[in-house]
């Protein structure tokens, strides 16, 4: 299979989603378009092992593996701030200093409610994507990316 | 580390695409080493020497980093 027939089946794969996605808002059915995403994947890369005039080497091996690990490393703590903080609103924890009066803690405003935890996710998965994408172009600019020779 | 590919390349007269193409490499890669800008590993550094028919030490040349400092 050549290069250009993956691209054009991965946007019809990607359109595709879309479409689901938005059907699947309409039917109220998440469960849909979560097991299309993890089937929409298996099939890309399947697809991909196809393609015959695709050639990654050892630099656009360890291009990727710098621009994963670092997206990781810098995802990770921001997950983690998040995931304390929703912790934390599962506990209910109290002000301190909390006195002797016994007094039942105070009950923390509803910040994480389903809705806003589905607007974080989404500004994870934003900042996971632009993390990506970023950290690749540093590095492929790092191990020679776009210069051009005098030869 | 240094690299004598360029020269090794004028030698057998082969263009940096030539050279990908019977590494089995892209020639951003080649291009990359050439300039310094990426180390390659043991195979591939083995594999360019092989095709050129010299010893590895002949076409890689490593610097120690505090010598170049000194």
């Amino acid at each position: 299979m050549k290069k250009n027939t993956f691209y054009l089946i991965v946007g019809c794969i990607a359109i595709t989603l879309v479409g689901l996605f938005w059907y699947s808002d309409v039917i109220r059915q998440p469960l849909l378009i979560e097991i299309a995403f993890i089937v929409a994947v298996a099939a890309i890369y399947l697809i991909r092992r196809q393609v015959t005039d695709l050639k990654e080497d050892e630099r656009d091996v360890k291009i990727t593996e710098q621009a994963v690990l670092r997206t990781m490393q810098v995802f990770w703590v921001v997950f983690c701030a998040f995931s304390i903080g929703a912790v934390m609103q599962l506990l209910r924890a109290p002000s301190f200093p909390r006195g002797f009066h016994m007094e039942p803690p105070p009950i923390l405003p509803e910040l994480l409610s389903p809705r806003m935890i589905g607007f974080v996710q989404l500004g994870l998965l934003c900042l996971m994507i632009f993390l990506y994408v970023g950290f690749r172009i540093y590095y492929a600019g790092k191990y020679g990316g776009w210069e051009t020779d005098e030869e | 580390m240094r690299n004598k590919i360029k020269v090794f390349r004028a030698i057998h007269d082969l263009t940096q695409e030539n050279l990908a193409l019977l590494i089995g490499v892209n020639r951003q890669t080649i291009l990359a080493i050439e300039k310094g800008k990426y180390v390659p590993s043991l195979d591939l550094a083995f594999r360019i020497a092989r095709y050129f028919g010299v010893p590895i030490e002949e076409v890689f040349i490593y610097e120690d980093e505090e010598q170049n400092k000194s």
